[in-house]
């Protein structure tokens, strides 16, 4: 009886022994044992084993950040980088087909279709730490950028994939560098910065510092 | 909301990234001091009594925002700046030695991590109980506190990629110790390769625990010192887990205002230790800043850092510990020829150099060897210090000492010494000094 993961699991085996996608579903299912009929119960096709594949990737590592002992204790930022690094670690374990299947996206500004289900989970969990830290006030809650916050994270999350694709550093300890400065660096900016209290100031000045009139205009 | 609070840790605000960032940091500081020279001219305008301490402060307290911004192996060398005492104003050592004590810390989420990819597990799958808010600043890493069936441990922990930026932080501090110590450039390149080196073997964990458990192992019998357990099983590249020491650090513990027989054990403890290690073994704990000590409630010294080593070859230590004994520092001929052998005196030098380096070498020499010579030594005094102070101040404004002498070993066997003279000092310390001799040959 096929499952999710046997179907996966044959997937993956088949794409990274031929290089390539299987011919059909029918020759994929007679390979594996199993009617065609069977992997339609699960998938439409192999797009969406590919999809399955990757968010399977980001449920795992929310659900094994979350048992962590420290998990409640976590700040938002703190959470964050728990992520990163917990997606990484268990990407290690499927690195080849994390390359196979990256290289084939075509390169381009859009999301790959094939990681549209993490994104979704991804964002999900995004929205939820934000909304923790905003409400916490360790984040700044801001008119319109708020709402932007989780894209910038989205697009951190895009970088460190490509970044960890090509480094070639023991252990991806250079990833764990990128993670590590890249959403500090991020969070630095969700949080309270001097440009927000310059423009605090700059409302304040043209709301009651009559600046037009002294400066004579 | 104007007034509201920001809810963030103190930890890793900013860690520059790049070396272009990191270089951006090294010109701030540049532009800053620059800034404080003109605030200071300024202000001497209106009093011209106004003495320089202010401005070194400034520059200090910038000088040291920067380093700790950038962590690693820059806060290195601010440690190692704050050991030479004779060679900095006392405004910069004592920013210098803040450093010693703490730095920004790591992101819990990134211990995790560590843990997972050298163990496979979480730091609270290995241990009974595990702090995942460190308690210090190592430089290169920070110690953790964690318990294992009963026993409390201390985790100490490297921060990914320290290897790395070593050789270009070193580039970077380059100009600052330029400027700051004075030094010509020839000499400057031989000082950072040497300091590279053991930086680098600094990062190596498992060579340090291999080394704490060697040297631990080799001075068990010394009086009064105590070493932790290392644990090389819960230890890896990474990771260094050894038993917690209780205890205080130097400046707590003469705060308790400590009685001289209590000092002079400490300083005891402190004196064998070194000496042992460096008559016996030839191998010497090349860093003794006060963090890495610990004094226990028992009037023990614990040691509780390994990773710098000094290995001192057969054809420097020979040469350099037999000057300690007078009777080789009689003979002038011999004594000219073991400076030579330390290129303390070069090759192509004229007569009158030679006389004149002689001369200056042995004046430094038999001070700085005075402890050795006598049975006991009062490091409490003050003025042995500030001859040694005012001899260093002198060498260093004569146009001869501006090029390299002396082989690279003195780097660290200075810096040791030193050291170790410093912390002394402090304790105020009377010590038995004929423990552990130096072996001396008295022909060349």
């Amino acid at each position: 009886m096929a499952t999710i993961e046997s179907i996966q699991s044959a997937y993956i085996d088949h794409v990274l022994t031929e290089g390539e996608q299987p011919k059909s579903v029918y020759i994929f299912a007679k390979h594996n044992e199993m009617s065609e009929a069977e992997f339609y119960q699960f998938y439409g096709s192999f797009e969406a084993v590919e999809q399955g594949i990757w968010a399977g990737f980001a449920t795992k590592t929310l659900a094994e950040i979350r048992a962590q002992e420290v998990w409640e204790g976590y700040t938002s930022r703190e959470k964050a980088l728990s992520f990163f690094y917990g997606f990484f670690e268990l990407l290690k374990s499927s690195r080849s087909f994390a390359v196979y299947s990256i290289k084939k996206q075509p390169k381009g500004f859009t999301t790959p279709k094939v990681f549209s289900p993490l994104k979704d989970i991804f964002e999900g969990f995004a929205d939820e730490i934000l909304k923790e830290g905003i409400e916490s006030t360790e984040l700044s809650d801001r008119k319109y950028f708020s709402k932007k916050y989780k894209d910038a994270l989205w697009i951190q999350f895009v970088f460190v994939l490509n970044f960890w694709i090509n480094d070639n550093s023991a252990g991806f300890e250079k990833t764990d560098e990128a993670i590590e400065k890249g959403i500090n660096v991020t969070f630095d900016l969700f949080q309270r910065t001097p440009t927000d209290n310059l423009f605090e100031y700059g409302k304040f000045l043209v709301q009651n510092g009559g600046i037009k009139d002294k400066m004579g205009f | 909301m104007a007034d509201e609070i920001t809810g963030t840790t103190p930890e890793q605000n900013s860690i520059p990234t790049t070396k272009v960032q990191r270089s951006a940091k090294f010109v701030k500081t540049g532009i800053k001091i620059g800034g404080n020279y003109i605030k200071h001219y300024s202000k001497k305008l209106f009093n011209p009594d106004l003495d320089k301490s202010e401005l070194n402060e400034d520059n200090a307290a910038d000088i040291y925002q920067s380093l700790s911004e950038l962590k690693g192996s820059a806060l290195k060398v601010a440690q190692m700046l704050s050991m030479d005492k004779n060679l900095l104003p006392q405004a910069y050592v004592d920013k210098f030695t803040q450093s010693q004590y703490n730095a920004p810390p790591l992101s819990g989420p990134l211990i995790v991590q560590t843990f997972r990819k050298y163990f496979g597990k979480n730091p609270d799958q290995i241990f009974d109980k595990f702090n995942i808010r460190s308690t210090n600043a190592a430089s290169i890493g920070q110690v953790h506190k964690a318990e294992l069936n009963g026993k409390k441990l201390a985790v100490k922990i490297q921060y990914p990629g320290v290897g790395d930026s070593i050789s270009s932080d070193l580039k970077l501090v380059k100009p600052f110790a330029f400027r700051m110590l004075g030094m010509s450039e020839k000499e400057l390149d031989i000082y950072m390769k040497e300091v590279e080196e053991r930086l680098l073997e600094e990062t190596d964990y498992e060579l340090e625990v291999r080394r704490s458990v060697e040297f631990s192992n080799a001075c068990a019998n010394l009086d009064n010192v105590v070493f932790p357990n290392y644990y090389p099983e819960l230890s890896s590249k990474r990771i260094i887990t050894m038993d917690w020491l209780e205890g205080k650090h130097l400046k707590e513990f003469l705060a308790t205002n400590p009685s001289q027989e209590l000092r002079n054990q400490i300083g005891q403890a402190l004196w064998d230790f070194y000496n042992f290690q460096q008559h016996e073994l030839r191998a010497v704990h090349a860093d003794p800043h006060p963090g890495n000590f610990m004094i226990t409630p028992e009037g023990n010294l614990g040691v509780i850092d390994f990773g710098c080593i000094k290995e001192m070859p057969e054809d420097f230590y020979y040469p350099f510990f037999s000057l300690t004994s007078t009777n080789l520092l009689d003979n002038k001929e011999e004594t000219i020829k073991a400076f030579r052998q330390l290129d303390m005196i070069h090759k192509d030098d004229t007569p009158v150099q030679i006389e004149f380096y002689y001369t200056q070498y042995k004046d430094m020499i038999s001070l700085f060897a005075q402890p050795y010579i006598t049975d006991t030594f009062d490091f409490s005094q003050t003025a042995f210090f500030d001859e040694l102070y005012s001899f260093g101040e002198r060498i260093s404004k004569m146009p001869e000492f501006k090029q390299a002498r002396g082989v690279k070993h003195f780097i660290y066997v200075n810096r040791t010494n030193f050291g170790l003279y410093n912390i002394l000092h402090e304790l105020k310390a009377k010590v038995k000094t004929d423990t552990f001799k130096p072996h001396v040959v008295l022909e060349y």
